[in-house]
C-alpha cells in the first residue's frame, strides 16, 4: 500500500514535471520564432521607432581644368542644427542665436517651435560663426559636416564651369551638364531618438557618408581661359560693346581650350549676379554670322568647283540689283580674284559665286560644316543656330546667305566649322569634358575626339587657308588680327543685327567678329572672338581682330609654338593704324532696306499662271495645294522682307 | 537545536542555481537602469541589498524546522485574510490599485505574502485529508473556499496576476495531492461558465482591455497593446546573439515600460539574443526540476506538498512573466522571481526558496 501510494506520488511529480516543460518548450519556440525567424522585420520596426535620418549635401566631385588646376572643389564646412526637445529655453537660446546667425530672433523661434525634432538653423558655417556658436555652450544645439562648392579662381571659366544651388544641384554648365556624375551619394545624420522623440544627439550620432562623387578634368586651359577672358574684356570695354565671347579651340580634336563670355560673374557670389549674365552665350546664343561665312560658301564652290582659285568676279562697282534689291559693297571694286573677294570681303562677289553655286550644294555644305544643328558639345543650352531648308529660300535668300545674313549659327558652331578648314576639312564634334575620375583618381570615363564627318578635300581647305591668310595680311580687312612671327588664317565678320521690333535689320546694331586660326600652315588653335553691339566701330576687323590677335600671340607663347618667321621689328600695331581706312572701306552697309519686291496679286490665278509670274518676278514662293490660288501671304502690294514668309494657297473650284 | 546532519545535506544545487539567476538579474537591471535619471542608489545597488536581505531570509527560513509550519499555517492564513480586507478597507492607492497597506513607517503588500501562507494552507490542509484513489468534487469544497476568499479579495484590489498565480499555485498542488479523472473533466467543465461570468460581471474595463489586447495588440497600439508591441520588438530584434550588453536600442532610448521591472526579460532577450534566453529559460528549468526532485524525495506529505507549492510559485511566476514578455500571455503585472527588480518579489521568492532548502536539507531526519 505504502509503496503504491509513493509510485502514484512518482507519477505525479513526473506529471506535473511534463506539464511545465511543456509550456517552457512553449516559450523557446515563441523566443525563437521571435529572435531569429521574425528578427529582420523586428529590427526593422525598431530602427523605425529609434532612428531619425536626416540627408546631408552630398559630397561633389572636383572639376578640373586640363593641367589639372582645381576649377571647382568641395570644402567642408559646420552646419548647424537644433533639437528643440532636447533644448531647456527656446526663447532665451533664439535671443542668443540671433545675433550670432544674423537671423531675426522670431525667425529662429519660429524654427525652434514647429513640432520637429530636427531643424537646420543654418548651414555652412565659416569657422568664425561656429566658434561663436559653441562659446555659447547651449543645450540640443549641434554641429555636422557638410560640403559647400567652393570656386577657387571666382571668375575664370565661370559660364562653362556653372554652379550648383544651395541643395548641391548643378546648375549651370560642366556642373549641370555632369550633375548626374559630379554629385556624389546623399550621406546621412543618422540620429537616435528615445521614446519621447527627443533625439540622443551626443549619444547616438551616426555619419554615414555618402558615396564621393566622380571628378571631371575639363579640355579647358586655364591659362588660356584666363588670357581669353582677359582679351575679351578689353576688346568689349573699349569699344563700349554689350557683350562679347571669345574662344579658343584645338582644330584638330575639337577640345575647347577656352571659352569665355563678357560680362561674367564670380561663381562664389553668382546669385547677387542677374541670370542674364549666367548665359553662355557662347553656345546659348545664336546671331547672324555676317562674312566670317564667306569662307564656307567659297570652300564650298572651290570643292564643288564652281570656282576656280585663279577665276575673277566681276563685282560691279558696288553695287548689284538681285531679286528686285540692291546689294553694296561699301567700297567700289571691279573685278576681284576668288581670294580677293574673301580678302577684302566683298558681299557682291559672295553672292555671285553663291548663284553659281546654287541654293541646294550651298545649303548642304552649311549642314555639312554643322551650321543650324546643335553640335552636341557637352553644355547645357545649347541652341543649334537656324537655317532654313534651301526649298525656304525666297528673294534674295541665296545671296543673303551667302554672306552670312538671313542664317544664325552660335560662336561654337562657328569655330568648329572654321576648325573644319583648319584641320584640312573634317568637322570635329566640339567637347569640353577631356575624363571622368573617380575619388581615388582612376579613370572612369575617357573621352576621344570625335569625326563628326568629312566637308571638304584636303587640298580644297589648304586653298581656302590660303585665301583666309590674305585677310590678315596688309590691305585685308583683318590686318589687325595678325600676330607677329605667325601667320594667321581668319576672316572678318560684321553682320547686322535683326531689329526685334521691326524684323528688319537694325541700322545701328551689329556683330562684330574675327575668326581664324593660327599658324596658318600649321593650325594649332582655331580663335574666335565675337563683339557683340561695339559702339566704336561696328567692323570685325577694328573691334574684334585685335583681341584675336593678342589671344593668338599669348596662347601661342605658352603652347611655345615657334614662330614661322623671325620677328619683324616694326610694331603690328602701328601698321594697322596707318590703313584705318582700308578696314572700314572693305565692310558695310550691305543689303538696302525698302526696296523689296512688291508682292502681286495671285488671287484667282491657277498655278502654272502663277510660276509665270513668280519667274518674271525673280519670286521663289512656296506654293500650297492646287487649283485657283485663294490666299496669300504677303497680301498683294506688301513689299517682302526678307524675314516674311512667302506663300500662296491654292484650292480646287467647284 | 542544529543538528549536524543539515549541513551535510545542505542542498548547495539550489542555492548556487538561485545564486545565478539573481546574478544574471542585477546585470540586466544595470543595463536596463542605465538610461534612468537617478534619485538614490541605482537600482542595480538597491536589488543587491535585497538579495542579500533576501539570503538572510532564506537562512532564517532553513533554520527552523518546516514541520513548525504546519502548526502555525491556519494562523498565518487567518491574520492574513484579516489583512487584505483591512487593504480593501484603509489601503493606500497607487496607480488605480489599491495593495498596500500602511503600518506607520512602513508598507506591506499582503498579496505577497499570502502566495506563500496558501502554499502552507493548502499543505496541512492536503497532508491530513484522508484521500482514497483521488480527491472527489465534494472533497474539493474546503481547498476551493481556503483559495477563494482571499483570491476574490486580491482580485477585487485589483490584482489579476497574484489572484490567478495563486490559483495556479493551488491548482497545482491539488492536481499533485490526486484527483479523480471524473474531478477532472468536472472542473474543466465548469471553467466555461465561470470564465463567461468573470468576463461579465467580474473583471474591470482594463484588464478585459489587457486580454483583448493581448489577442490582438494591434487594437490600440499606443495604448494598452503598446507594452506588448514594444516588448515583442525588443526581443526579436536581439536576433540569435542580441545588441550587447548595454547597447540594446529599444531598452536604452526607453521604448519598453516597466524594463527594470516586469518587463526585465525583454531588456535580457534584447541585449543578449536567443542565446541568452536560452541560458536563463535552461536555468529556470533547472530550478523547477530541482524543486519537483526535492517534493519526490521528501519523506512526509506535509513537505512533499509544501515543496511542489513553492515549485509551482516559482513556475508559474516564470512562465506568466516571460510569457506577457514575448506574447504568449496578456500583459498581467507579474514579475520574474529572483530576475525582475523588486524587494516584495525578491523577498517572497527566497522565502520560497528557504523553505525548498529546508524540506531539502531535512529529508533524512524521519
Amino acid at each position: 500500500m505504502r509503496y503504491d501510494a509513493e509510485k502514484w506520488i512518482t507519477l505525479r511529480i513526473r506529471f506535473i514535471g511534463g506539464f511545465f516543460v511543456l509550456l517552457f518548450a512553449l516559450t523557446f519556440c515563441r523566443a525563437f520564432y521571435l529572435q531569429v525567424i521574425k528578427r529582420d522585420y523586428l529590427l526593422k520596426l525598431a530602427d523605425r521607432q529609434h532612428q531619425k535620418i536626416i540627408p546631408l549635401t552630398p559630397v561633389r566631385g572636383t572639376i578640373y581644368d586640363a593641367n589639372g588646376a582645381a576649377l571647382a572643389v568641395s570644402v567642408e564646412m559646420d552646419s548647424c542644427y537644433a533639437e528643440p526637445k532636447s533644448m531647456e529655453d527656446l526663447g532665451s537660446a533664439s535671443a542668443q542665436l540671433a545675433p550670432v546667425l544674423g537671423m531675426p530672433k522670431e525667425s529662429i523661434l519660429k524654427k525652434l517651435q514647429g513640432n520637429k525634432n530636427f531643424v537646420w538653423l543654418q548651414r555652412r558655417l565659416t569657422p568664425d560663426v561656429v566658434k561663436r556658436i559653441r562659446d555659447l555652450d547651449l543645450e540640443g544645439i549641434g554641429f555636422v559636416k557638410e560640403t559647400k562648392r567652393f570656386y577657387p579662381n571666382s571668375e575664370v571659366a565661370a559660364h562653362v564651369i556653372g554652379f550648383t544651388g544651395l541643395d548641391p544641384e548643378g546648375l549651370e554648365g560642366v556642373e549641370r551638364r555632369y550633375d548626374s556624375t559630379i554629385l556624389g551619394g546623399t550621406g546621412y545624420l543618422v540620429t537616435e531618438r528615445d521614446a519621447l522623440g527627443r533625439n540622443v544627439a551626443l549619444k547616438g550620432t551616426v555619419i554615414q557618408n555618402g558615396a564621393m562623387g566622380h571628378n571631371v578634368t575639363l579640355t579647358l586651359d586655364k591659362n588660356i581661359q584666363y588670357i581669353a577672358e582677359k582679351e575679351l574684356a578689353q576688346a568689349v570695354e573699349k569699344s563700349g560693346a554689350r557683350a562679347g565671347t571669345a574662344l579658343v579651340m584645338d582644330p584638330h580634336t575639337g577640345k575647347v581650350l577656352a571659352m569665355a563670355n563678357y560680362p561674367t560673374f564670380n561663381l562664389n557670389s553668382h546669385a547677387s549676379y542677374s541670370p542674364q549674365v549666367w548665359r553662355n552665350r557662347a553656345v546659348a546664343d545664336s546671331y547672324e554670322p555676317g562674312s566670317t561665312f564667306k569662307t564656307f560658301l567659297i570652300a564650298a564652290a572651290l570643292e564643288e568647283k564652281v570656282i576656280r582659285p585663279g577665276d575673277g568676279i566681276n563685282c560691279e562697282g558696288g553695287s548689284y540689283a538681285i531679286g528686285g534689291r540692291t546689294i553694296h559693297d561699301t567700297h567700289k571694286y571691279g573685278r576681284l580674284s576668288i581670294a580677293d573677294v574673301l580678302k577684302y570681303s566683298s558681299n557682291i562677289g559672295a553672292a555671285k559665286i553663291g548663284s553659281r553655286l546654287g541654293p541646294s550644294r550651298l545649303y548642304t555644305y552649311l549642314k555639312n560644316f554643322g551650321i543650324g544643328d546643335r553640335s552636341g558639345v557637352d553644355l547645357p543650352g545649347e541652341v543649334g543656330g537656324s537655317l532654313r531648308p534651301w526649298s525656304q529660300w525666297y528673294g534674295i535668300d541665296l545671296a543673303t546667305i551667302s554672306f552670312g545674313q538671313g542664317v544664325t549659327t552660335s560662336s561654337l558652331q562657328l569655330a568648329s566649322a572654321v576648325s573644319a578648314i583648319a584641320n584640312g576639312g573634317v568637322l570635329m564634334k566640339p567637347y569640353l569634358v577631356e575624363k571622368i575620375t573617380d575619388s581615388e583618381g582612376n579613370v572612369v570615363t575617357s573621352f576621344e575626339p570625335q569625326v563628326r564627318r568629312r566637308v571638304i578635300s584636303p587640298e580644297t581647305a589648304k586653298t581656302v587657308s590660303r585665301m583666309m591668310e590674305g585677310v590678315a595680311a596688309e590691305g585685308g580687312t583683318g590686318t589687325n588680327a595678325s600676330v607677329e612671327g605667325y601667320r594667321v588664317a581668319g576672316k572678318t565678320g560684321t553682320a547686322q543685327k535683326v531689329d526685334p521690333v521691326t524684323h528688319g535689320y537694325s541700322a545701328t546694331k551689329r556683330t562684330a567678329s574675327f575668326i581664324g586660326f593660327v599658324p596658318a600652315d600649321r593650325p594649332r588653335i582655331t580663335i574666335l572672338v565675337v563683339i557683340d553691339e561695339p559702339k566704336t566701330s561696328p567692323y570685325g576687323g577694328v573691334v574684334a581682330a585685335p583681341a584675336f590677335s593678342s589671344i593668338a600671340l599669348q596662347t601661342l607663347c605658352y603652347l611655345k609654338v615657334p614662330p614661322d618667321t623671325v620677328v619683324r621689328s616694326k610694331p603690328k600695331a602701328v601698321e594697322a593704324k596707318a590703313n584705318p581706312e582700308a578696314v572700314e572701306a572693305a565692310e558695310g552697309a550691305i543689303v538696302e532696306e525698302g526696296e523689296g519686291i512688291v508682292m502681286p496679286n495671285f488671287r484667282g490665278m491657277s498655278m502654272r499662271q502663277t510660276l509665270k509670274v513668280m519667274e518674271e518676278k525673280g519670286l521663289n514662293v512656296r506654293l500650297h495645294g492646287s487649283g485657283r490660288a485663294i490666299e496669300q501671304s504677303p497680301l498683294p502690294g506688301h513689299r517682302i522682307k526678307p524675314s516674311d514668309q512667302v506663300w500662296v494657297k491654292f484650292a480646287p473650284t467647284a | 537545536m542544529i543538528d549536524r546532519r543539515l549541513f551535510t545535506n545542505f542542498d548547495w544545487t539550489l542555492l548556487v542555481l538561485v545564486f545565478l539567476i539573481s546574478a544574471m538579474g542585477i546585470v540586466n537591471i544595470y543595463s536596463a537602469s542605465a538610461s534612468y535619471t537617478l534619485v538614490g542608489a541605482p537600482y542595480y545597488l538597491k536589488q543587491f541589498y535585497w538579495i542579500v536581505a533576501g539570503m538572510f531570509l532564506v537562512m532564517l527560513a532553513c533554520s527552523v524546522d518546516y514541520h513548525l509550519l504546519e502548526d502555525i499555517a491556519y494562523w498565518f492564513y487567518g491574520v492574513l485574510c484579516v489583512v487584505l480586507v483591512a487593504v480593501l478597507l484603509m489601503g493606500k492607492t497607487s496607480m488605480g490599485a489599491t495593495r498596500w497597506l500602511h503600518l506607520g513607517f512602513f508598507s506591506i503588500q499582503p498579496s505577497e505574502p499570502m502566495k506563500v501562507v496558501m502554499i502552507m494552507t493548502l499543505a496541512r490542509f492536503l497532508s491530513r485529508y484522508p484521500v482514497v484513489d483521488g480527491l472527489t468534487v465534494r472533497d474539493l469544497v474546503y481547498p476551493l473556499l481556503f483559495v477563494g476568499g482571499p483570491a476574490i479579495l486580491i482580485m477585487k484590489q485589483p490584482d489579476l496576476g497574484t489572484a490567478i498565480v495563486i490559483i495556479l499555485i493551488a491548482c497545482s498542488m491539488i492536481a499533485y495531492a490526486g484527483v479523480r479523472v471524473a474531478t477532472l473533466i468536472a472542473c474543466l467543465a465548469a471553467t466555461v461558465p465561470a470564465i463567461y461570468l468573470g468576463w461579465h460581471y467580474y473583471l474591470r474595463d482594463y484588464q478585459k482591455n489587457r486580454i483583448l489586447n493581448f489577442l490582438n495588440p494591434e487594437r490600440d497600439p499606443l495604448g494598452s497593446g503598446y507594452h506588448i508591441i514594444q516588448s515583442k520588438i525588443a526581443v526579436g530584434s536581439g536576433g540569435i546573439f542580441g545588441k550587447g550588453f548595454t547597447h540594446g536600442t529599444q531598452t536604452q532610448l526607453r521604448f519598453l515600460p516597466e524594463q527594470h521591472t516586469d518587463f526585465a526579460f525583454s531588456v535580457f532577450g534584447e541585449e543578449w539574443g536567443f542565446i541568452g534566453c536560452l541560458t536563463l529559460l535552461l536555468l529556470y528549468l533547472f530550478l523547477i526540476f530541482w524543486g519537483l526532485h526535492i517534493a519526490g524525495r521528501c519523506n512526509d506529505r506535509f513537505g512533499s506538498l509544501m515543496a511542489v507549492g513553492v515549485t509551482a510559485m516559482l513556475f508559474w511566476h516564470t512562465i506568466i512573466n516571460i510569457g506577457m514578455v514575448i506574447g504568449v500571455f496578456p500583459v498581467v503585472g507579474v514579475p520574474l522571481p529572483l530576475f525582475s527588480y523588486g524587494g516584495t518579489s525578491m523577498i517572497t521568492s527566497m522565502i520560497g526558496v528557504g523553505v525548498l532548502l529546508n524540506i531539502s536539507m531535512r529529508r533524512f531526519m524521519f
